[in-house]
Order: structure tokens, then sequence, then C-alpha cells
């Protein structure tokens, strides 16, 4: 059964508000959702392991140099810089 | 002749310029798009510059790659250098990647006409691209239909016209379900076929890019040019086994066509009857339809939903308003920053999603969840092996409807993660499918049918594809809008 609190706690972690006005509705919506997955808790556990798709290692390469985006484009998409940097508030 | 060929051979024997053919698609995105809503943007003067090296090639004589001049559109998705590329978002508006989706790079080395970005469900969360922040794209057989999702954009643009083809992504479905409710051709290669570098991450153990197309020999065309390995994708390997479009016309006889009991159920009946009547269609060219069991598909929706949305709220981390899009304007701390600009900027599917892969890969739930779906996600991979022991190819619904109306899957979360059940097992297993129309309800309404390969075998996929299209062209009914050909 999912709480309110349970809500509060999952919304904490993903960096989210929830309106206090939307909490009731989506607990019962999440509710519903988590009892739909649920019904994988009837399905017998057979051993199976799961990796990747298509049973793939690590691909290593020799550690190259090769050419990078410059700064000015890194930061070509960034709400707030400033002096080649990212712009975040400064903490009291 | 596809699309994409009678233009390719309209170009070459200059009976049109490709500055002629670009600007009579792009008047008819102007006339179409107001009812379709499937541009989120138009690329004018990028189309017309590369129809313009186009020109200059045909003028100089020389020979055209397949798809070099053909108008087509990307899913808002796919990174696109310079031209906006929001994910139908608000979190990402305003957002111009400073790379190419490796798809595009190869694309647009062969002078691909880009006429726009199309419509999706935000992050290619939803059945009905009715998440995105634009709202969503109509259904060129009717528009008081969706053209369904998450790729709804591209479907109705090609369904109408005004686009000769176009890349979606397919996490869940996202390729086929659209194409099969606009009644055209959708390719979901295999993971791994196609590389994902530059396409946005929804959940990236699943994602594939693929063509959208009007008929089996374009998808194939398409899907042989962006098969290639690519190192930037650790993941790629790019098409295996040669060739698609060569083999399109081998004769099936003795093709084995398998159908999963279990696919069938709870399918509406006029779906169900097409697919049945598309099976005996294969019957008359001399394949051999197999019954058998599929049990573990009973647990498919689930286990997607479940991985899906743990990757999801994972890839969707990196959204906090530092490095690029939306960013809340009023907050004190960097804590209220990143919560305001993700609550402000996602929608709620989006958000309730984070939110569900969240709870399953958090302590105490991650074993019951998350451990417990990866191991049923082996078993349905194991059930796939099992099957294609048996057969060679697996016929099966796309979708156990045909289009809802506008509006009707923003309602109720679960009834519309249900009309995904047939799509979802291929992307859990990572096999190839590919949607094609096979019908039409009593309202007009398109339905249609998967056929799903094993690992790597687009070949016989869309083999089996085209002899259907052959055999059944009135089921590839073209709509009334955009370019007539």
């Amino acid at each position: 059964m999912i709480t309110r609190e349970d809500i509060e706690n999952i919304a904490l972690l993903s960096k989210l508000y929830v309106p206090e006005e939307e909490l009731d509705a989506l607990t019962q919506e999440m509710q519903n959702i988590i009892s739909f997955a649920d019904t994988i808790n009837n399905a017998a556990e057979d051993g199976t392991e799961f990796d990747n798709i298509n049973n793939l290692s690590n691909a290593f390469r020799e550690d190259e140099v090769v050419p990078s985006y410059s700064n000015e484009d890194i930061l070509r998409n960034a709400p707030d810089s400033a002096q080649d940097h990212f712009l975040v508030k400064k903490r009291a | 002749m596809g699309t994409i060929s009678r233009l390719s051979e309209m170009l070459a024997s200059k009976q049109i310029s490709c500055t002629e053919l670009t600007k009579k698609y792009l008047e008819e995105i102007e006339k179409a798009n107001k009812s379709l809503n499937a541009y989120v943007a138009v690329t004018e003067e990028q189309a017309l510059q590369t129809a313009k090296v186009v020109d200059e090639k045909i003028a100089q004589g020389k020979k055209l790659s397949p798809l070099e001049g053909i108008p087509m559109t990307l899913k808002d998705n796919i990174s696109t250098k310079g031209i906006e590329t929001t994910c139908c978002s608000k979190i990402l508006t305003g957002y111009k990647p400073i790379y190419n989706a490796t798809v595009w790079d190869i694309l647009k080395k062969q002078n691909a006409v880009l006429l726009g970005k199309t419509n999706m469900d935000e992050f290619a969360m939803g059945s009905s691209c009715e998440t995105s922040c634009f709202g969503g794209a109509t259904n060129p057989h009717n528009t008081e239909h969706c053209a369904g999702g998450s790729s709804g954009g591209v479907a109705s643009a090609v369904g109408g016209n005004i686009a000769a083809y176009g890349l979606g992504s397919d996490t869940g479905g996202s390729i086929r379900q659209p194409a099969s409710f606009c009644g055209i051709v959708g390719l979901k290669p295999t993971y791994g076929a196609v590389s994902r570098y530059g396409l946005i991450a929804y959940a990236s153990s699943f994602d594939q890019i693929g063509p959208i197309a009007t008929s089996v020999e374009d998808a194939a065309l398409v899907y042989d040019a962006i098969s290639l390995y690519d190192e930037k994708d650790s993941t790629s390997r790019g098409n295996v086994n040669g060739s698609t479009f060569d083999t399109l016309n081998n004769d099936i006889k003795g093709m084995k066509i398998g159908i999963a009991r279990e696919y069938l159920d709870g399918v509406r009946d006029d779906v169900k009857n097409a697919i049945l009547e598309a099976a005996k269609v294969y019957e008359g060219m001399g394949a051999e339809i197999v019954y058998f069991d599929l049990p573990a598909l009973k647990y498919a929706l689930p286990v997607y939903y479940i991985l899906a949305c743990a990757e999801a709220s994972s890839n969707l981390g990196r959204y906090d308003g530092i490095r690029y899009g939306y960013k809340t304007e009023h907050y004190e701390s960097i804590h209220e920053m990143m919560c305001k600009t993700r609550s402000e900027g996602f929608g709620k599917e989006v958000q309730r999603r984070i939110l569900l892969g969240t709870y399953v890969l958090s302590a105490g739930y991650y074993d019951a969840y998350y451990k417990k779906a990866q191991n049923l996600r082996g078993a349905i991979v194991k059930a796939f092996d099992n099957a294609f022991e048996s057969c060679d190819v697996i016929l099966a619904p796309t979708v156990p409807m045909t289009a809802f109306k506008m509006g009707h899957a923003v309602s109720d979360p679960i009834e519309t993660y249900l009309t995904d059940i047939c799509t979802v097992p291929i992307n859990i297993a990572g096999l190839p499918a590919v949607s094609i129309p096979c019908g039409f309800n009593a309202n007009g309404m398109p339905i249609g049918m998967q056929l799903i390969g094993n690992k790597f075998k687009e070949a016989q996929i869309l083999n089996a594809a085209y002899k259907y299209q052959q055999s059944q062209p009135d089921k590839f009914k073209a709509t009334k809008w955009g370019v007539q050909l």
C-alpha cells in the first residue's frame, strides 16, 4: 500500500514538487500502477539471468586524445553562464 | 514502386527539380499541418539549401544515391545540430544540439532533405502523441482520431504525404503503433542494429531508431542506409546480415509463420479477423502457419513499465536547469531550483514515470520490482528464442484496437498502458518487428499487423511484409492529404 508519505519521499528523491492539492490523487494513481506492476510477483522465478540484449561485453579502445567540443559550444545551451562556467546561485 | 524510388526517378529524369519538389512538400505542410499538427518545426531554409545542392549534382549529370534529394522528417528526439530539438517537452524548449545524431549524420551526407521536426509524446512517453507540449498530432485517415504515439508526428506526416518518409524511435511500440494507426509501414530494428547516438534517451536498453514509410520497400531502403556500426554507441552492432532491399521479393514458399495464441487474446474482433485473414493470404503463398503458446507474454507489460520507468528516472536526472533547457525563475536554493525547474518543465505523464521508476529502484523495493522484472525479462527473451526454433517469423496484431479518438488516451494511464500489450514484448526481447497495414475497421480506420523476426533477421520480416503488400495493395491506401504522386 502506497501512502502519501511514500509519494512525498519518492518526489524528494526525484527532485519533483507535488502540490499539496494533487497529493491524494497522485497517491491513488501510483497505487493503481503499483498494483498493476505487482502482477509480476505471481510469476514463478526460473532463475533466468538477464544482463543485456546482445550479450555484449565492454568495448575498449585505445585512450587517444581526439578533438572535443569548445567551452563555447558546451555552454551554448546553458540558461546562465559566466566566464566559461555554468552559473548556479551561490548558496547562502 | 515505393514513394522514395518514384521520387528519385522523377529527380533523375528531370521531371521535377529537387527545389520544386521540396517547395511542393513545404506548401502542402503549410496547408495540412493546421489539421494534422504533425510538424513542430519546419526547416524551410535548410531544406531549400540541400535541394539546391542536389539540383547542382543533377545538372552536372552525377548519379544520385537512393535517398538523395528525398524530402523527409525526423522525430523531435533525434538530435539535429543547430536545429531546435525539444522532445516536445517544455524542459527542452530552445535547446539546439551542438552535434547530430549518427542517423542524421548518415542521411545528411546523402543529401536527404529535412523538412522539419515532428511531434511526439513528451520524451516518447505515451501512446497517442497527446502528452506533447504542442498538443497531439491527428490521424490523416480521420482527424478526430489520434495519430498514435509516441512517434505520432512522423506517422501523421508520412501518412498525410507531407514527408516521403521519416525516422521515429521505438521503446515500447512508438514506431509500430502510430504506423498501424495511420495505415503505413513502421520498422523497429533489432536492438543494436541502428545507432542510438544522439537519440535523446528514454529507456536506453529498449530504445531503437527506425523508419516510418508508406511502403515496405521504402522502409527497407532507409533501414539499409541507417543500420551502420557506430563507435559512439557502445551497444551498436550495425546490420550484420547485409541488404534487406535486395531480398524483398524472395519466394516465401515454405516459410514458417508462427502465431502465438496469447497474442490473439483480448484483441478486438475486427483486428483479430484481419490477422487471421492475413494468415490465409500467407498460406495461399505457400507459407506454413504454426500455432504455439507464449505464456511469458502475460508479464510483458508490467515488466516493461517497471524497467522502462526505472531507466527513464535515471536518464531524466540530467534535466537540472543548469546545462540546457528550461530553468525556473524564482528560487532560493539549488535544490529548490532543480525541483521547481523539473516540476514546471516536465508534463504529468513524464513525472508519473519518473516517480514510478524512482520507486522501483528505491531501497526496499528494488528486489521485488526491478530485480524481479529483470529476471522475467530474461525469461521472455528465452521464450522468444524457443519460439523461433519452430518458426521463422511471428505474425501478430500491432495494437489490439484501431486509433482512438483524440482525448481518449489521456484520461486513464493504465488503460493506455494496456494498449501497448502487443508491441512491448518485442522491445523486451530486443527483436526486430515491422508493422504493416492489413485492413480497415467498419469506420475506415486502418488495422495493422506485426511481423516479428529473430535478432538481425530484418531481411526475413521485410521479405514477408513485401510479399503481403504485393498481394494486398488495397490495404495500403493513401490519404487525401499532402503531395499526391
